[in-house]
């Protein structure tokens, strides 16, 4: 079955009206669940799972894959209105866009955040359609070499999003990097800055950092400014409330980039989707012709990353279909899910099982629409939330991120790191120490280092091999041409005054 | 804290002494929660909640049961939490392998399941040795002697170094001579990826994670980590008949209650899982996975720990983790 007809069946499964039913109510639930913070796709996908085992298989993934990518939208609702990731795939959309939200353009920023997943969201199913079994050869290709060279690649990103004092953003980074060796050590068993915690031993949560440093934080400072009755501008008149043609347009570069990094990121078992929206954040700041302006609110910041983590869904479903490897928890959730309906995703499932591969395919066509369809007009509602008076906005901010905190791990322990990265975060913002590199550097560490012992064990101890292999030693040429342009800018500065005088 | 450990064990000892004989019955008056470990979609989870549907849909308790996810630390957080429950009669946990080696190692994990009340051991995991399908290595003796030839260099991909499968490895390697490398890799997908992308050359997993790719010629099964050769592998030998006569370690999974759990109620459970694991559903779990049915009432669970956790300990110094206990 070649891909067109394979697609055309699978728009036959995928429009029965009981699967666009499964599709409509996943893309429902993933979007709420995205919402909230705590509640991530992975959890809701592994309590729902029982319902689905009586569901024919088609429509019971169809709804759990619709769950998945669906609370990709709905992450970086609370990241623009609150400075609070709803998912961790949506941290890196809090930089550019709560700083909209606070010049009045929380409508245009969700409306860019909804309208830049659609875009992506659809490229990546496209490629999963096209490219699937030459990109998972791709995927496969990738040793530890090439994982820690990516993840070099991401760390040098630190340079730019360290703003005015370079010297701050290492800092913060490196007790990102401090941060996530917390925990056991995989390759020994022991633990390590655990302080004796046995609460510690499973390391520390990423949305209790993020939250932490960003949500609380941001309350903390605003409310030591003086509280006024509202928090952040809200202008009247649905045309304000969306996206301006211009914004649009400086985003025309974002989609493109957001939806070929989440890809390609999203495809490899070892990244994750946090790492993709990161690094598609880093190259467009990179190629901006306004770099400057990035951090205090460019409509780009928040399409890239945005894009990214959508267009990596279509990346994970990759390994996930065609080889039957999943690259992370909720991928996982599914590829059980499939195996107890009876369905072998592998090499042969295309021909095997068509119904459930283009059906699957397909639905995620029309999931992005309904997505789109759902999230644009909601866009206006969840822009009103910022004329809640402060008084009352604030504390419901600290009750979900207590909430949140306390879901994703059940002990009151948590509660207590929250408060306490709470106060980290405030206390970086009174220091004008950037908080970004920090959730950089624990986003990456441990994958790094992860690779990097990884690499040396493979080659003994012999350290060539990072830059003896192609892939491996051109992304780290990037990194260290990233790490140069700080040095550049200055030289260059140095050269027009010399010119000057 | 000596008071403590002593007021455990005699709390222990009750518990065994009182097991046997029927003494008064007990009835659970409220909801019985299910300790687990692992976060929703892990083995363990999945393992629970066949446990609680067995128990749902035959309608063997009259009391609902509800899995709670202790996850954190590996066992760590569970088994603390199951700890803290001393005396409870209506809170169990569901044990694996990890239960016993996380104390071992780590300072930090102090709740150790032999302070605890075992209930049941329930199942053994099988498991396979793989190489990818186009591998010139069609044996495992073939494996092994290209690891003696090139020591070192063969390289295995599994998880942690407490795992299972680096005990196998440490064990063929006292075995055979042979040194080869063990590089660990946090998800199941990655170190499946890292042995069908070339980049290690053999890696030892549950026969269903393997299943597809062994159909569809991506990996090929050089041997078996079983007592007998399982229906679905009826060609490959298990590593006593490759010639390789090492001890069989058992990936276990099984109920255990509280420190101090009530005699009657050991009794109870006892009993709903024996008539569990005698449900259609529960044996086609079994099926589904290619678990063993391996029961084990309260004393002889016992027993198997601290039999295997003697066993563990000497391995895991060999594979060089610090072992703390």
């Amino acid at each position: 079955m070649d891909v067109v007809n394979g697609l055309l069946h699978g728009f036959s499964v995928a429009l029965q009206p009981a699967n666009l039913l499964w599709c409509f109510v996943g893309c429902f639930l993933g979007t709420v669940v995205g919402i909230l913070p705590g509640l991530g796709p992975a959890a809701t996908v592994a309590m729902l799972l029982p319902l689905t085992f009586n569901m024919d298989p088609a429509g019971g993934i169809i709804m759990l894959a619709g769950i998945y990518y669906g609370a990709k939208y709905g992450g970086s609702t609370t990241s623009i209105l609150l400075n609070m990731p709803g998912e961790s795939s949506s941290v890196v959309t809090c930089i550019d866009g709560y700083q909209m939200a606070r010049r009045g353009r929380a409508g245009a920023a969700l409306g860019i955040a909804a309208i830049a997943s659609f875009v992506a969201g659809t490229v990546g199913v496209l490629a999963l359609t096209l490219i699937a079994p030459p990109i998972a050869a791709f995927a496969l290709s990738f040793s530890s070499p090439e994982y820690f060279a990516l993840m070099s690649l991401g760390l040098a990103l630190v340079v730019l999003l360290s703003g005015a004092s370079l010297v701050k953003g290492l800092l913060s980074l490196l007790v990102g990097l401090w941060l996530t060796t917390m925990g056991t050590d995989l390759f020994t068993a022991q633990s390590r800055f655990t302080f004796g915690q046995s609460q510690l031993l499973g390391g520390i949560e990423f949305m209790i950092v993020a939250i932490g440093v960003f949500a609380i934080a941001e309350v903390l400072a605003t409310v030591e400014g003086g509280v006024k009755s509202q928090v952040l501008p809200v202008p009247r008149g649905l045309r304000n409330l969306l996206p301006s043609w211009e914004e649009l347009k400086a985003c025309r570069f974002a989609f493109l980039n957001g939806s070929v990094v989440g890809f390609l990121v999203g495809v490899l078992p070892g990244a994750g989707s946090s790492i993709a929206s990161f690094i598609s954040y880093g190259i467009e700041k990179a190629v901006s012709k306004h770099p400057e302006k990035f951090g205090t609110g460019v409509p780009e910041g928040v399409a890239a990353p945005e894009g990214a983590n959508n267009a990596d869904t279509g990346g994970a479903l990759v390994p996930l279909l065609t080889l039957g490897i999943p690259g992370g928890g909720t991928t996982a959730i599914m590829l059980s899910a499939l195996i107890l309906w009876g369905i072998r995703p592998g090499p042969l499932m295309m021909q095997e099982t068509p119904d459930v591969f283009w059906g699957l395919v397909a639905s995620m066509y029309i999931g992005n629409l309904v997505l789109l369809l759902l999230n644009l007009p909601l866009v206006p509602l969840f822009a009103q939330i910022l004329r809640i008076p402060a008084y009352v906005l604030f504390p419901i901010i600290l009750g979900i991120s207590v909430v949140g905190a306390y879901s994703t791990s059940g002990s009151l322990f948590h509660i207590a790191l929250l408060a306490g990265f709470g106060l980290l975060g405030y206390a970086m913002v009174k220091l004008e120490y950037p908080t970004a590199p920090l959730i950089l550097g624990f986003v990456l560490g441990d994958a790094m280092e992860r690779a990097l012992r990884q690499s040396l064990m493979m080659s003994q101890g012999d350290l060539s091999t990072l830059v003896t292999r192609p892939l491996s030693a051109s992304m780290l040429v990037m990194a260290a041409l990233i790490l140069l342009t700080p040095l550049l800018g200055r030289l260059n500065r140095w050269r027009v005054r010399a010119i000057a005088e | 804290m000596l008071t403590r450990r002593h007021a455990l064990a005699v709390a222990g000892l009750l518990a065994c002494a009182g097991a046997s004989p029927a003494t008064a019955e007990f009835k659970p008056t409220r909801p019985i929660e299910v300790v687990v470990h692992g976060g929703p979609g892990s083995g363990n989870n999945l393992f629970g909640r066949a446990v609680v549907a067995a128990v749902e849909q035959e309608k063997l308790a009259t009391v609902r049961f509800q899995i709670a996810n202790k996850s954190g630390g590996g066992s760590t957080t569970a088994a603390n939490y199951l700890m803290s429950k001393d005396g409870d009669a209506h809170t169990i946990g569901v044990f694996t392998n990890i239960w016993l080696t996380d104390p071992l190692v780590q300072a930090e994990a102090k709740a150790r399941l032999h302070d605890m009340t075992p209930i049941a051991r329930i199942l053994v995991e099988p498991a396979l040795v793989v190489v990818r399908g186009d591998s010139e290595l069609k044996t495992l003796r073939d494996f092994i002697d290209a690891a003696k030839a090139k020591p070192g260099q063969m390289k295995q991909s599994g998880g942690s170094i407490t795992a299972r499968e680096n005990i196998i490895r440490q064990m063929l390697m006292n075995n055979t001579g042979a040194r080869w490398t063990f590089i660990s890799f946090p998800s199941g997908g990655e170190r499946l990826a890292a042995l069908l992308g070339g980049h290690v050359d053999v890696m030892i997993l549950d026969p269903a994670e393997a299943g597809e790719q062994v159909r569809t010629g991506k990996l090929r099964v050089i041997a078996q980590v079983s007592e007998q050769r399982l229906d679905a592998f009826m060609d490959v030998p298990t590593l006593k008949e490759a010639g390789f006569d090492i001890p069989n370690v058992p990936q276990t999974r099984g109920i255990v209650g509280p420190p101090g759990m009530p005699a009657d109620a050991v009794a109870y459970f006892v009993g709903l899982l024996q008539k569990v694991t005698a449900t259609p559903a529960w044996q086609k779990y079994l099926q589904d996975n290619q678990f063993e049915g391996a029961f084990a009432g309260p004393e002889e669970t016992r027993a198997f720990l601290a039999r295997y956790e003697e066993q563990i300990r000497g391995l895991l110094k060999e594979t060089g983790a610090k072992v703390v206990r």
